[in-house]
């Protein structure tokens, strides 16, 4: 019976590995091998003796030129999946049938980058789960992407706010709050009308759930008097602000690191369960 | 608190439809030129889509062999690229997918998914055996990611005239990617693929009609006002789930 390695022996099977077809038996049973069998029981042996890596803001920053320079991956097929992953993660922590104000108003609020743009597709899912999402965009960047990501929000009949609400208009309508406003490439100065947003944000009774990074934290060294979100969905691996997260979810999402890059940085990345795209790791 | 104080109407539950070939075209240019979707993110969508469907129809613990082998067939268009996604999904599902591509589409756009998969450490075959046997024993399943909608039936160029031949000979489970290949969209045809389960993408095709084998809708992306307008009565999605068995 012929199996996979046999078919490297006849040289029937071409890798990316040096991208030279491979004919020789020995070297193609063992490249068939290391292709599929030892990612793994790598995997395996570092979730079982390592823990989970919070990266830096430069490594995290690294990570995401590779995947897209080294890896080919376009922003629009990356965002899908991280916004699919929050509108799950949100679902999870907070179902439809646990929300206690109908209907299920949620208030997703968007910034100038690509943190903003996971939050538009978060917002597109959480509509096509159930609930009511309304988006606050007040910085729209003009790269067509987001443009494009707007429309389809406003397609779905996904109404955008004007302005920030009040702090107890939040806590009235809606039942939880979506912060997409910062992400891991936010450094300094919190520019207008953020501050202000964030400001209402620290006096809101309801859960905020954070994409990525508690927006206007330091990504490496939190911030004690910034907003306390309830969840945190951290992206591709969880940035050391995680570290001084205190909410009750912590999540991670955006299930596409190759094995290659995970290995690479040495991400030690959980098994996520099934075909899930969202992982509690608290 | 706003409550309803009229009677629901009895709901009659509307057949699903199963879409023209000219629907679909319709469909899909609204989705890019109106909805303003993206291709890229749409074939992501529906790859990750059929992924997720193809480990409800095969499970990593129901497959025969030891290794969890399956190959994909991706043909040079839009269905191909499908596949190219659906196979990058099923490797971080921990299958372990083979790719056969053998016409490349030169665009950009579908360069990048095989790009994606070779850095995921995905083999490519270099020629599809003649000899079925050794698929039998090599793989567990095929996914057919050859021709889809797009593809005008009358005109199934080599070489995938011969590897529908010769795939139709395989003994092990084929799975279709949004329809059999060597199918027109509106009617099924004698001499394309049998699939064993056909993962149809967004809504059914007019060939779907009376299909056997398993039936799964995958991908949950469509905005209600095209759902209305075409009176697709999709069915309910459970939960946060994207594919469901028709």
């Amino acid at each position: 019976m012929l199996g996979v390695r046999a078919l490297f022996g006849i040289g029937l099977l071409v890798t990316s590995r040096g991208g030279s077809v491979l004919t020789h038996t020995g070297a193609c049973a063992r490249i068939a091998s290391n292709i599929y069998g030892k990612d793994l029981t790598h995997r395996q042996a570092c979730t079982m003796a390592n823990t989970i890596k919070y990266l830096g803001q430069e490594e995290a920053q690294h990570i995401d030129e590779e995947l897209f320079d080294e890896y080919s991956f376009s922003v629009d097929q990356l965002m899908e999946l991280a916004g699919l992953s929050c509108a799950t993660a949100v679902s999870k922590g907070y179902p439809l049938l646990s929300l206690l104000k109908s209907p299920p108003r949620v208030l997703v609020i968007c910034g100038p980058g690509n943190n903003g743009g996971d939050g538009l597709v978060c917002a597109r899912h959480l509509k096509l789960f159930g609930y009511e999402p309304s988006v606050l965009y007040p910085k729209r960047p003009s790269k067509q992407l987001f443009q494009n990501l707007t429309t389809q929000c406003e397609k779905m009949d996904i109404s955008f706010l004007t302005e920030m609400p009040e702090a107890d208009v939040i806590d009235e309508v809606y039942n939880l709050v979506v912060d997409a406003i910062f992400g891991f490439s936010f450094k300094g100065a919190v520019r207008e009308p953020f501050g202000d947003i964030l400001s209402q944000l620290k006096k809101i009774t309801v859960p905020i759930a954070s994409v990525d990074i508690p927006s206007g934290w330091d990504v490496e060294n939190g911030c004690p008097d910034g907003i306390q979100p309830d969840m945190l969905i951290s992206l591709t691996a969880p940035k050391k602000a995680a570290n001084h997260f205190k909410g009750r979810y912590h999540f991670l999402g955006g299930r596409f690191v190759p094995p290659a890059l995970e290995q690479k940085y040495q991400l030690n990345l959980p098994q996520y369960p099934g075909t899930d795209c969202v992982q509690q790791l608290n | 608190m706003n409550h309803s104080s009229n009677e629901k109407e009895p709901e009659t539950i509307e057949p699903l439809r199963y879409l023209s070939k000219m629907e679909v075209a319709t469909i899909e240019t609204e989705l890019l030129r109106d909805y303003r979707f993206g291709q890229q993110q749409l074939i992501e969508i529906w790859g990750h889509a059929c992924a997720i469907a193809v480990t409800k129809a095969f499970p990593l613990s129901s497959l025969s062999k030891k290794q969890p082998t399956l190959l994909v067939v991706c043909g040079p268009e839009q269905n191909g690229s499908i596949g190219l996604v659906c196979a990058r999904h099923l490797r971080m599902f921990e299958y372990e997918p083979t790719i056969f591509y053998p016409k490349r589409s030169p665009q950009s756009l579908h360069q990048a998914f095989t790009v994606q998969c070779e850095k995921m450490d995905i083999p490519f075959l270099s020629y599809l055996p003649t000899e079925v046997q050794l698929l039998n024993d090599a793989y567990n399943l095929v996914i057919d990611a050859i021709l889809g909608p797009e593809t005008e039936h009358k005109e199934v160029k080599e070489p995938y005239a011969g590897m529908l031949v010769t795939l139709r000979q395989a003994k092990i489970p084929i799975v279709s990617v949004d329809m059999p290949s060597g199918w027109d969209v509106d009617e099924p045809a004698k001499d394309g693929i049998n699939p064993e389960v056909l993962i149809s993408l967004t809504a059914p095709k007019k060939c779907a009609t009376g299909f056997s084998g398993n039936h799964f809708l995958a991908g949950r992306f469509l905005p209600y006002d095209i759902q209305k307008k075409f009176e697709l009565n999709l069915p309910e999605f459970p939960g946060t789930e994207c594919v469901i068995e028709l």
